[in-house]
């Protein structure tokens, strides 16, 4: 557009060209203004400029991308210092979420947290969190996200200096977890101790044969502890399909300790759980001591992702003993992609 | 000098100059192919390809067989909601130089072939850019295209989203051409029948031209009565075939339609009679007004050519044309959905977000051409929007321009629609791109002519080295804008799905933002020669999202050794490597859970982000 180009552009009319011309621009056979001539003339400079901009900028982020790759040397500094000071019960959060590569180097006996939501989860089962973070990674917000992890959580020394420490490329942080709450029981650590059975409505019984680390039921259902997908989040949970109808799927726990909270978790594991439509129904669990009284009851509807907890008041029992039976149950009416996963726990009182 | 309302052939140095670009990027692509992972579909495509040469042998050796329906459809059933063309080249080229001359490994042999219609595009862009622009404008749009890393990577696989975009583009440069040159109509229309042969999308084409020609035939005939009522009775030979066909459907039924869609059929009569209709009025056209014929000539040729070249180029359709172009059609109206992150939420039914093939553009374009890309765009908006106005009605921009700019949204537009089905990445309206790319080749143009011009200003140089002036600028503002793309496409080949641009933050911001990580599988030939250094002799491994087809094209060329065996899932296998992909973190799990370990044993970590992990069973 170039403002002393003469060429007319209409629909119908495709200026004329030579070679090596000028391109055509918006001016036409009326002389152009001097003021006018002298905006367009601005105008293209701007235009000019901003793709000298855009292209240094292109230019020094592609000149520096290959400097973000963290050094191998970097995260084996930090697997050493977890593989000295890591306590049982501790956990590595991972910042940004998706910087999975840690998991190549840290010790194995430290669990390593990070999935699209991990930023938010309260990691309540751990008293200790190892906060990993590449903070110098592209659309990397560490201060942003600590405004929200910092809640209820206070720093703890490394090395006898409190606050995170740079490891190359990396930092590392340890935090005390004020969310967290002791586990006292969970149903996942005792499932070969349990008795699980399919129920039908009149009270019968079919027994479920313990057998290959998983409990084999009637009509090729299946009762294991596993890790499972529940809306990006891996958790290691009760698999237990829903049988369909009335009937319900059952496994009872002996010996569960009194405790403040008896916590019961579920949801539908991966992509089974955003599936809606109406040839499905709602996955009901129900936690309760056989034959006696109900604890609680948790829906999880159709469509719901994730997974959806309940605490429930859990005393000791009514003759007094300081362990108790607990049953829970799965049911649902409609037996497609009911791909349960359930989790109780009982939970000490917050620290 | 040249007349462009005579002429739009390019001059012959644009033509050398297009002949080169297409060489060098044939020999560019060839080049870097090697380590070029084989996606999902490749595999399916190198199948069917295998398919249709073994098919030609048969032609060659007996001919009466190989013509049979039950020989054709062994041969084309296979990958049948795709139509041929590009698979036969494919074919052909495997028969050619892996099979018969054994000059090529399989995948590069099948691929010859689409790198060739690959090198369509750039050398297309400067024909199309230098004579409707100028040759700096074209030859910016062809060399900024393969700059593009996802372009790039679509180009080096024997897939069919880069020969529709160098199909529907040269449909369009055709088209364009047809409007002033002799028999430029005939080849348009010859191009739409190869175009609707490789993809479906070409289907489409004809709502982005119609317009055109239309108005073009109107206006030409303004004040010629006689010719214009024969564009009238061109139009109206599609409105009556379009009205007496919606009868009959309403008359017999879909079903019965479809049924009754014979040789000697009511149906066949009127596209029989919609093709002398149109060549009818044509011809009356032509003998009132050449200009006026020519403009609505490209729209016959296609609607005569269109389903004539897709009818005979596969033979899959000789004996049931009807029931199985139906099928094929109704496949692709009722194509499944497949799970696709965008912005942290996995989108997996519609409707899809309206913005969704904006934002992926913007944030996986290098933003040093998506710039003058969007600039020329946003000029000839402008232009258009401000040309209705007295004041600035010289500004209005010219059909030629119109037409660019409307193919430059048509794909994305398309593609915009709500309900229709959202993956892929960028791949399905780089059609689109084409066109962006010659409107960001105007705007780098002017931005030049503005600097040289400012130049000048201040240091009035001799009249002599104002050109040498206006080279240096414009080579340049060509480094500065191409080289940060060229970059980028280095920085990440061969894993081109997983690629973003600057205003994503590369490929690290991009997983910040919660966009999908990759797609297709062919990341998994980062992993392979770890995994041929460590897999036990016979080792049964599980390459998760990797079809069999192309676990057994990765031991055919050489990628990976031949006694792995390729396991069912993590449960069978002593190996895995999962593809992270945010709707498939049960895979992972699965792994977790049959390994009895969370800990990686290797992986594919591109700029930090996991693409590839791969574990060893305990």
């Amino acid at each position: 557009m170039s403002p002393e180009a003469t060429s007319r552009a209409t629909p119908d009319d495709v200026p004329v060209r030579t070679e090596g011309s000028a391109p055509e621009g918006p001016v036409g056979d009326r002389p152009v203004s001097p003021q006018r001539a002298k905006t367009l003339r601005l105008l293209l400079l701007v235009e000019a400029g901003l793709f000298v901009a855009a292209a240094i900028w292109g230019l020094t982020f592609q000149l520096t991308i290959n400097g973000t790759d963290i050094p191998e040397a970097d995260y084996q500094a930090v697997a050493q210092v977890l593989a000295r000071d890591a306590q049982p019960g501790d956990v590595v959060l991972l910042y940004p979420w998706w910087t999975e590569r840690a998991r190549l180097y840290l010790p194995e006996g430290t669990p390593v947290v990070g999935y699209l939501g991990s930023d938010t989860d309260d990691l309540s089962e751990h008293p200790r969190i190892w906060l990993l973070a590449a903070p110098d990674l592209p659309k990397s917000d560490l201060p942003g996200f600590l405004r929200g992890f910092q809640r209820s959580r206070a720093p703890l020394a490394i090395d006898g200096q409190t606050g995170a420490k740079r490891f190359g490329k990396l930092s590392l942080a340890l935090y005390r977890n004020d969310r967290a709450r002791p586990v006292l029981w969970s149903a996942v650590d005792n499932l070969d101790h349990a008795r699980v059975y399919l129920e039908h409505p009149d009270g019968q019984h079919e027994t479920c044969r313990f057998a290959g680390g998983l409990f084999r039921c009637p009509h090729n259902l299946t009762v294991g502890a596993g890790w499972h997908e529940l809306f990006y989040q891996p958790r290691r949970c009760l698999f237990m399909h829903a049988p369909g109808g009335p009937d319900r799927l059952v496994a009872e726990f002996d010996d569960v300790p009194a405790a403040p909270t008896l916590r019961v978790s579920a949801g539908i594991v991966w992509e089974h759980a955003w599936k809606h439509g109406k040839g499905l129904t709602p996955y009901d669990v129900t936690v309760g001591e056989p034959g006696q009284t109900v604890l609680g009851r948790l829906r999880v509807p159709v469509g719901r992702e994730g997974l959806l907890q309940e605490d429930l008041a859990f005393g000791k029992g009514a003759d007094g003993s300081p362990a108790r039976t607990v049953s829970v149950s799965v049911q649902s009416d409609r037996f497609e992609e009911r791909d349960g996963c359930v989790e109780l726990t009982a939970l000490g009182g917050g620290s | 000098m040249r007349d462009l309302e005579r002429s739009r052939a390019p001059l012959r140095m644009d033509v050398w100059i297009a002949l080169a670009i297409f060489v060098g990027t044939v020999a560019l692509l060839w080049a870097t192919e090697s380590t070029q992972g084989f996606p999902r579909d490749e595999s399916f495509y190198f199948y069917a390809a295998s398919h249709f040469a073994s098919w030609f042998q048969l032609l060659l050796h007996a001919p009466a067989q190989a013509l049979s329906d039950a020989a054709i459809t062994r041969a084309f059933d296979y990958n049948h909601e795709h139509p041929m063309l590009a698979k036969e080249l494919f074919g052909l080229s495997y028969l050619t130089f892996a099979q018969t001359l054994h000059w090529l490994r399989p995948a590069t042999a099948f691929r010859l072939p689409a790198f060739a219609l690959a090198a369509t595009i750039p050398a297309v862009l400067h024909l199309y850019g230098s004579t409707l622009y100028s040759r700096r404008a074209g030859l910016f749009a062809a060399l900024c295209f393969y700059a593009v890393p996802r372009h790039f990577f679509n180009a080096q696989i024997a897939c069919f989203d880069i020969p529709i975009a160098a199909a529907w583009l040269l449909v369009v440069y055709l088209f364009w051409r047809a409007m002033t040159d002799r028999r430029m109509w005939l080849w348009c229309g010859l191009a739409f029948g190869l175009a609707v042969a490789v993809k479906h999308n070409a289907w489409f084409l004809p709502f982005a031209l119609a317009p055109f020609s239309l108005a073009r035939g109107l206006v030409l005939t303004r004040a010629k009565p006689v010719a214009r009522s024969w564009v009238w009775a061109f139009v109206g030979v599609y409105v009556a075939f379009a009205v007496l066909m919606a009868l009959v459907v309403l008359g017999f039924g879909p079903q019965a339609f479809l049924v009754r869609f014979e040789l000697l059929s009511p149906q066949s009569l009127l596209i029989f009679g919609l093709w002398v209709g149109l060549g009818w009025t044509l011809q009356k056209l032509r003998a009132q007004d050449t200009k006026a014929f020519r403009a609505l000539a490209p729209l016959g040729a296609i609607t005569v050519l269109g389903p004539a070249v897709f009818y005979l180029h596969w033979p899959y359709l000789w004996y049931h044309p009807v029931d199985r172009t139906a099928w094929y059609l109704a496949f692709h109206a009722e194509h499944v959905n497949y799970a696709w992150t965008y912005l942290g939420t996995v989108l997996r039914e519609p409707p899809f977000p309206l913005f969704y093939v904006f934002v992926v553009t913007a944030l996986t374009l290098p933003v040093s051409l998506l710039v003058p890309m969007t600039t020329g765009l946003f000029a000839l908006g402008a232009r258009t929007a401000l040309g209705f106005t007295r004041r600035f009605a010289t500004w209005r921009p010219s059909s030629g321009e119109l037409l660019v700019g409307m193919n430059a949204l048509a794909s994305i537009l398309i593609i915009s629609h709500p309900d229709v089905p959202h993956f892929g990445g960028v791949k399905h309206w780089i059609a689109s791109i084409c066109f962006l790319a010659l409107l960001g080749g105007e705007a780098v143009d002017r931005a030049c002519t503005a600097v040289t011009d400012a130049l000048r200003r201040r240091s009035a140089p001799r009249p002599s080295t104002g050109r040498l002036e206006g080279a240096a600028v414009g080579v340049g503002m060509f480094a500065l804008l191409i080289t940060p793309a060229a970059l980028a496409t280095a920085h990440v080949h061969p894993y081109g799905t997983a690629d973003y641009g600057e205003l994503a933050g590369g490929i690290p911001g991009a997983a910040t933002l919660g966009m999908q990580r990759q797609f297709w599988s062919n990341n998994v030939s980062g992993v392979l020669p770890w995994i041929n250094d460590h897999a036990p002799p016979g080792a049964r491994i599980w390459l998760h999202e990797v079809t069999d087809l192309a676990f057994r094209d990765y031991q055919r060329n050489g990628m990976l050794r031949a006694d792995l065996q390729p396991a069912g899932g993590p449960e069978d296998a002593q190996l895995a490597a999962y593809q992270y992909h945010q709707e498939f973190r049960e895979q992972e799990m699965r792994i977790w859970q049959a390994f009895g370990t969370r800990k990686p044993s290797y992986g594919l970590y591109l700029d930090e982000t996991p693409q590839i992990v791969v574990y060893q069973r305990r």
